[in-house]
C-alpha cells in the first residue's frame, strides 16, 4: 500500500514539475498536480478516494491556486441536485418493484433462443442504462442473466460480458442513463432532444454491431445454450421465479417516472415556450419530481434520502469537478488545448478523433465519469480558438462510455457486475479474457462513432 | 453484576475448518442462532450464525435490489445449500467479531447488543481466549433478576 | 393536516397578495410566498419540511424568479460543506467515545451541591454548544442529566431546561456552535476571533445572569437536590456508571480536535499571513481535519459520510438558503429594507434593537436557523442602502439564539431534549410552563446584549 502511496505521490510530483518545465505557471502546475494525485487516487485507491479529494481540495484552496467562490461554481452544484433527484426516483422504483418486474419480464420470455436472448438482453441493458444509473440497472440484468444461465446450465460470463457491454453502450445515447451525460449536456449546452437525435441513433447502431460481433464471438456458447433449450424444454420454472404484480405502488411509481421521462424529454420546448434558460427544466424536473415522491411516500421520505442518494460518490464528484475546474481556472486546460490543437494542425476532424481515442482509451483506465470531468475543461478551453465545439463533446461522450468497455476496470457497471459474479459463481474474469472481446467491441464502436462524427455534417 | 457471573461457560464452538454443513447441523440441532468459531489454538476467530448462512446462499445483490419477490428458491440458492457439506465454516463465518471482556457490565452488554444487533456475544478473558458466551436472553433475565432484590 | 395545508397556503398566497399591493413586482412576491410556504413549512410540517424545498425552489426556477446559476450562488455551498466536515470530526469524536468521556467527567464531580451541579451543567452545555452542534452536545449533557436526577431521586425538568437555556446561550458563543454562526461569519466576513472577542463575552455575561435567574427561579428542586445530596451521600455509583478510560484513540481524536479548533481560532492570522480570501482557512480546516480523518479510518470513513453526516438538514438547509438568497436576488428584500430605513432614517440605535428583538421573536417561533437565512439578505439589503453595521450581525446572531430559549419549539435543542424526556420519563412539559422561564430568561438575555449592542461602540 505504501508503495502504490509512493508511486502516486512521484508521478504526481512529476506531472506538476513538467508543466513547470514547458511554462506553465506555479498555480497551473499546481492545479495539474492535485489533479493528478486525484485521479491516481481513485486508479490505486478506490475506497479512499473521498479522502484525497477532500485534502487535494484544501490544498488548491490553501495554495491560493484557487478560492472558495470558484470552488463552489465548479462543483455543479446543479448536476449534483439532478443526480440526487434521480436517485431519490430510482429509490422508490426499487422499492415499488419496477425493476424486479422487468427482471420477470425478461425471465418469462417464450420460446427462447440464444440469439433471441443475445439480442434481448443487450436490448434491455442498453435501455435501461439509458434511463437509470448503470450500476443499478446492472445489478438487476445480472440477476436475470445468472437466473436463466442456472436454469439452462451454461456459462454465464459470456451473457454477463454481453450485458455489460450493451450498458456502456446504451449509458451513451441519453442524458440520463450515466452521470456523464448531464455533466456533458450542462457544460455544453446541449440538450435532452439533441441527445435523442444525435447520440440515441449512434448508439443504437454501435449496439447491433457490438450485438453481431458478440453473437459471433460467442457462437459456441450460443449452440450450448440452444442445446440445452431443447433438451431442458419450456422455462416454466423460471417463468414462476419472480413475481412482482404491476400493482397500484408500481403503476404510480411508474406514472411518476414516465411523466418525469416526458417532461425530460420535452424540456427544451418548454424552454423556449416559457422563455428560460436553457436545460433550467432538466434539472429541476428531478427535483419537483422527488418532491412529489416524497410527499407520497412521506414516511419513506428520508430514508430515500438517506439510503438511496449515494452522498459518498456524489461528495467525491463535487469535490472532483471543482477541481477539473480548477484546471480551466488556472488556465491550465487553455495551454494544453492550445498545443493540442497545434498538434492537430487545427483541423476540427483530426481534433475529433484525437479527442474521441484518447477519451476512449483513458476512458478505459479510469472511471468514465473521473475522465470525462478531467477533459471537460479541455473542450472547454476549445472554444477559445473559434473551432466548433459540438462534434467534440459527442467525441468525448462517446469515447468516456465506449471506452469503459475495453477493459475490466474500465466502468463502475463492470467492476459490480464482475464482483457479483465472482461472488455468486466464484468465477473470477482475467483481465486478457476480458480485454480480447472488450478490446474488439470498444474499437468497433468506437470506430462507427468515428465514423459518424467525421462524415455525417450533422454533428457540426 | 459483570457479564463473567451471568454467562454460559459451556461454550460450544466450531473449528474453523468444519464443513458449513455440519456447523449449520450444530446451530440447528441446538435451536440456537450462531456459535463462535474457535481455532486450534483457541483463539476466537470468527462467528457463524444463521444470518451469516442465509447471507451465503441467498444472492449476493438481493440487499440492494429493493422488492424482489421470489416464489420459488433459485437454482443457485438450491445448489450453494447443497454445497454446505463443501464448504469450510471459515469462507461463510463473519470474521469481525463483537466480543466482551469477561468484567463488562450487564448494561453495557445490553448497549451493545442494540447498537450492534447482534444476539449472542462471545466473552474473553484478558488474553483473548474464549471463556464463555452470553444471550439477550441470559442478559435480560439476569437484568430481571436484579431488580426484584 | 389538511386543515393545516390549508392554512399554510392561505398565507403564503396573502403575504404574496400583500407584497403586490405594496407594490412588489410579481418575481418578487413569488420569491416571498414560496419563502413563507417553506418558513411555514417547517412550522406545520417539521417533517416533510425538506419537501417543500425541494418542490418550492423547484418553482422558483419554472416562474423564472431566480436561475439555476444564481441559485447556486446562493445556496451556500461552503457552509454546507463546513457543516459536513464537522459532522464527520463529530462522529469520528462520538465513536472514540469523547462525549462519553465528558459524561463521565461530569458524573464524577466530588461534593455535589445544587448550586455546584447548576453551574456546572450551565457551564458545560454552553461550552459544549459552543465547539459543536447544539443536537450533539444536547444528547450528551441530557443523558448526565437524567443519571444525576435518577440517582438523587428528584424531578430533572428544571435542570434539563437550565441545560437547554444554556445550550441556547452558549451557541452565540463562537463561529462553530451552531449552524447560525458559520452562516453569519460567512455572509458578515466577521471572523473566528471577532466572535472570540466581541460575542464571547457577552454570551459569558448573559451566561452568568441567567445562572443567576435559574438559582432563584428553581430554588425549591435546588433545594430538594441538596437535601437528597446530603440523604444519598456521596456519588460514587454515579462516579462508577459511565466509564470511558481516555485511551489511545481518544486521545488520538481529542488531538485531532484540539488542533482543528487551534488552527480555526488562529484562521483569521494565517489568511492575512499567507494572503488568503477572509475565511477561507476557516471553511477549509473542516475538510482537512475529516480529509485526515477519512484516510487514517477509511473502514469507517464511508459509515461517517453515510450515517453521521445528516444529509436531510442539511440538503433543507441548502435549499432554503438558496431560496433566502432568491428573496435579494429578486429584490424584494431591497424594498423591505427601503421601507424599513424610511421608518427608522437615522437612528441606528433603533434599527439594532429592531433587528435584535424582531430575531429573537421570531427564533422563539421559527428554527433558529431558518429566522437567520430570513434576515440574512434583509441586512445585506440595509447595508447597500448604507446601515454598513456590523452591530446588525451581532444583533441577528445574538437575536438568534437567544430567541431560541423563550419557547418550547425556539430551537432544534429544545425539541431534541424535550422529545428525550418524553419518551424517558413520560413527561410532557406545557407550553406555558416553559414559557414563563423561556420569557423571562431570553428577555433578559436579550435585554443584556441591546444595551451592550447599543452603548459600547466597540460593537460598531
Amino acid at each position: 500500500m505504501l508503495k502504490k502511496f509512493i508511486i502516486l505521490v512521484v508521478i504526481s510530483l512529476s506531472l506538476g514539475f513538467l508543466s513547470s518545465s514547458i511554462g506553465l505557471s506555479f498555480n497551473q502546475s499546481m492545479a495539474i498536480a492535485i489533479f493528478s494525485v486525484s485521479v491516481l487516487g481513485t486508479l490505486f485507491f478506490w475506497d479512499f478516494r473521498l479522502g484525497f479529494v477532500f485534502l487535494g481540495t484544501s490544498i488548491l484552496l490553501m495554495t491560493r491556486t484557487i478560492n472558495i467562490e470558484n470552488v463552489i461554481k465548479f462543483a455543479s452544484l446543479d448536476v449534483i441536485l439532478f443526480l440526487v433527484g434521480m436517485m431519490i426516483l430510482v429509490g422508490l422504483m426499487k422499492e415499488a418493484g419496477f425493476f424486479a418486474w422487468i427482471v420477470q419480464l425478461i425471465l418469462r420470455i417464450r420460446n427462447m433462443t440464444a440469439v433471441k436472448f443475445v439480442v434481448i438482453i443487450s436490448v434491455i441493458s442498453a435501455l435501461l442504462s439509458t434511463m437509470t444509473s448503470e450500476v443499478v440497472s446492472i445489478i438487476f440484468m445480472v440477476a436475470a442473466v445468472l437466473e436463466i444461465c442456472d436454469y439452462f446450465e451454461v456459462d454465464p460470463v459470456p451473457y454477463i460480458t454481453i450485458s455489460i457491454l450493451a450498458t456502456n453502450i446504451g449509458s451513451a445515447a441519453t442524458v440520463l442513463g450515466n452521470p456523464i451525460g448531464i455533466l456533458i449536456a450542462t457544460k455544453a449546452g446541449l440538450t435532452f432532444e439533441d441527445f435523442i437525435i444525435k447520440a440515441f441513433p449512434l448508439a443504437m447502431v454501435c449496439l447491433l454491431a457490438a450485438i453481431i460481433l458478440l453473437i459471433i464471438w460467442y457462437r459456441k456458447t450460443n449452440m450450448q445454450l440452444d442445446k440445452h433449450i431443447k433438451e431442458l424444454g419450456a422455462n416454466e420454472m423460471l417463468i414462476r421465479l419472480i413475481s412482482v404484480p404491476p400493482d397500484k405502488e408500481l403503476k404510480i411509481s411508474l406514472a411518476i417516472f414516465g411523466a418525469t421521462l416526458f417532461f425530460i424529454a420535452l424540456h427544451h420546448r418548454l424552454e423556449l415556450l416559457w422563455d428560460l434558460e436553457p436545460n433550467t427544466l432538466l434539472l429541476m424536473m428531478p427535483l419537483f419530481a422527488s418532491g412529489c415522491v416524497m410527499i407520497w411516500k412521506w414516511k419513506r421520505a428520508r430514508e430515500y434520502v438517506e439510503k438511496d442518494v449515494e452522498w459518498w460518490t456524489l461528495l467525491f464528484f463535487m469535490f472532483l469537478f471543482a477541481q477539473a475546474g480548477t484546471l480551466k481556472y488556472t488556465g491550465a486546460t487553455d495551454v494544453l488545448a492550445q498545443k493540442l490543437a497545434t498538434l492537430a494542425g487545427n483541423s476540427l476532424p483530426v481534433l475529433i478523433g484525437i479527442v474521441l481515442w484518447v477519451s476512449a482509451i483513458g476512458s478505459s483506465i479510469l472511471d468514465n465519469v473521473v475522465l470525462v470531468a478531467a477533459f471537460i475543461p479541455v473542450i472547454q478551453s476549445f472554444q477559445s480558438m473559434n473551432l466548433d465545439l459540438q462534434p467534440l463533446w459527442w467525441a468525448l461522450l462517446f469515447g468516456g462510455c465506449l471506452g469503459g468497455n475495453i477493459t475490466l476496470v474500465g466502468s463502475t457497471a463492470n467492476i459490480v457486475a464482475l464482483g457479483i459474479l465472482e461472488k455468486e459463481r466464484n468465477i473470477r474474469m482475467t483481465f486478457f479474457r476480458w480485454f480480447r472481446v472488450g478490446l474488439a467491441v470498444g474499437v468497433l464502436t468506437t470506430t462507427i462513432a468515428w465514423i459518424a462524427l467525421l462524415v455525417f455534417p450533422f454533428y457540426r | 453484576m459483570k457479564v463473567v457471573e451471568i454467562m454460559s461457560k459451556e461454550v460450544k464452538s466450531l473449528s474453523p475448518d468444519m464443513t458449513a454443513r455440519e456447523a449449520f447441523d450444530i446451530i440447528s440441532g441446538m435451536e440456537i442462532s450462531g456459535l463462535p468459531v474457535i481455532d486450534k489454538d483457541g483463539k476466537l476467530v470468527g462467528m457463524f450464525t444463521e444470518k451469516d448462512v442465509l447471507s451465503h446462499i441467498l444472492p449476493s445483490y438481493i440487499e440492494k435490489v429493493g422488492r424482489f419477490v421470489y416464489e420459488q428458491n433459485p437454482k443457485s440458492t438450491k445448489k450453494k445449500i447443497t454445497e454446505l457439506g463443501n464448504i469450510k465454516v471459515s469462507q461463510i463465518m463473519r470474521k469481525e467479531v463483537l466480543k466482551v471482556n469477561e468484567d463488562t457490565t450487564l448494561c453495557e452488554v445490553g448497549r451493545i447488543m442494540l447498537t450492534e444487533k447482534a444476539r449472542r456475544i462471545p466473552v474473553v478473558n484478558k488474553d483473548g481466549v474464549v471463556v464463555g458466551i452470553v444471550a439477550r436472553c441470559d442478559i435480560l433475565k439476569a437484568m430481571a433478576k436484579e431488580s426484584e432484590i | 393536516m389538511l386543515k393545516k395545508v390549508f392554512l399554510l397556503i392561505l398565507i403564503s398566497l396573502s403575504a404574496g397578495f400583500f407584497s403586490l399591493r405594496l407594490g412588489l413586482n410579481p418575481h418578487q412576491a413569488t420569491s416571498i410566498v414560496i419563502f413563507c410556504v417553506s418558513v411555514l413549512g417547517t412550522l406545520f410540517f417539521w417533517s416533510f419540511r425538506l419537501t417543500f424545498a425541494f418542490l418550492g425552489t423547484s418553482i422558483l426556477l419554472i416562474t423564472q424568479t431566480i436561475d439555476v446559476d444564481n441559485l447556486i450562488k446562493s445556496s451556500s455551498l461552503e457552509v454546507i460543506l463546513f457543516l459536513v466536515g464537522m459532522m464527520v470530526i463529530v462522529g469520528f469524536l462520538k465513536d472514540a467515545g469523547f462525549f462519553a468521556w465528558l459524561v463521565s467527567l461530569i458524573l464524577r464531580i466530588k461534593n455535589l451541591t445544587a448550586e455546584k451541579f447548576l453551574i456546572y451543567i450551565s457551564v458545560i452545555s454552553a461550552l459544549l454548544a459552543c465547539a459543536v452542534d447544539e443536537v450533539t452536545a444536547i444528547i450528551f449533557i441530557i443523558a448526565a442529566i437524567l443519571e444525576i436526577c435518577d440517582y438523587f431521586e428528584v424531578n430533572p425538568v428544571p435542570f434539563l431546561i437550565i441545560s437547554v437555556l444554556a445550550t441556547n446561550i452558549g451557541s452565540s458563543g463562537t463561529v462553530l456552535g451552531n449552524p447560525i454562526g458559520i452562516i453569519i461569519a460567512t455572509k458578515s466576513g466577521l471572523t473566528f476571533e471577532d466572535f472570540i472577542i466581541k460575542a464571547f463575552p457577552i454570551m459569558l455575561v448573559c451566561l452568568l445572569v441567567t445562572i443567576g435567574i435559574l438559582n432563584v427561579w428553581f430554588r425549591k428542586s435546588l433545594k430538594e437536590l441538596d437535601e437528597r445530596m446530603k440523604e444519598f451521600g456521596a456519588n460514587e455509583i454515579l462516579i462508577k456508571l459511565i466509564s470511558v478510560p481516555p485511551e489511545k484513540e481518544l486521545k488520538i481524536g481529542l488531538a485531532i480536535f484540539g488542533a482543528t479548533l487551534f488552527f480555526i481560532s488562529l484562521h483569521h492570522r494565517l489568511e492575512i499571513l499567507w494572503d488568503l480570501k477572509p475565511n477561507t482557512i476557516l471553511l477549509v480546516l473542516p475538510l482537512i481535519s475529516s480529509g485526515g480523518i477519512m484516510a487514517w479510518k477509511w473502514k469507517k470513513a464511508r459509515k461517517f459520510i453515510e450515517q453521521d453526516v445528516d444529509w436531510w438538514t442539511l440538503l433543507f438547509f441548502l435549499l432554503l438558503f438558496a431560496q433566502a438568497g432568491t428573496l435579494k436576488f429578486t429584490g424584494a428584500t431591497d424594498v423591505f429594507a427601503q421601507k424599513i430605513s424610511l421608518l427608522i432614517r437615522d437612528n441606528t440605535v433603533v434599527l439594532t434593537g429592531f433587528v435584535l428583538w424582531v430575531s429573537a421573536i421570531g427564533s422563539s417561533i421559527l428554527d433558529n436557523v431558518v429566522l437567520v437565512a430570513a434576515f440574512i439578505p434583509v441586512i445585506q439589503s440595509l447595508q447597500e442602502l448604507g446601515y454598513n453595521l456590523q452591530a446588525l450581525w451581532w444583533a441577528l446572531l445574538f437575536g438568534g439564539c437567544l430567541g431560541g430559549n423563550i419557547t418550547m419549539i425556539g430551537s432544534t435543542a429544545n425539541i431534541v431534549a424535550l422529545g428525550i424526556l418524553e419518551k424517558e420519563r413520560d413527561v410532557k412539559i406545557e407550553f406555558l410552563r416553559w414559557l414563563k422561564i423561556g420569557a423571562v430568561v431570553g428577555i433578559v438575555t436579550t435585554m443584556i446584549v441591546w444595551l451592550a449592542l447599543s452603548i459600547f461602540p466597540f460593537y460598531k
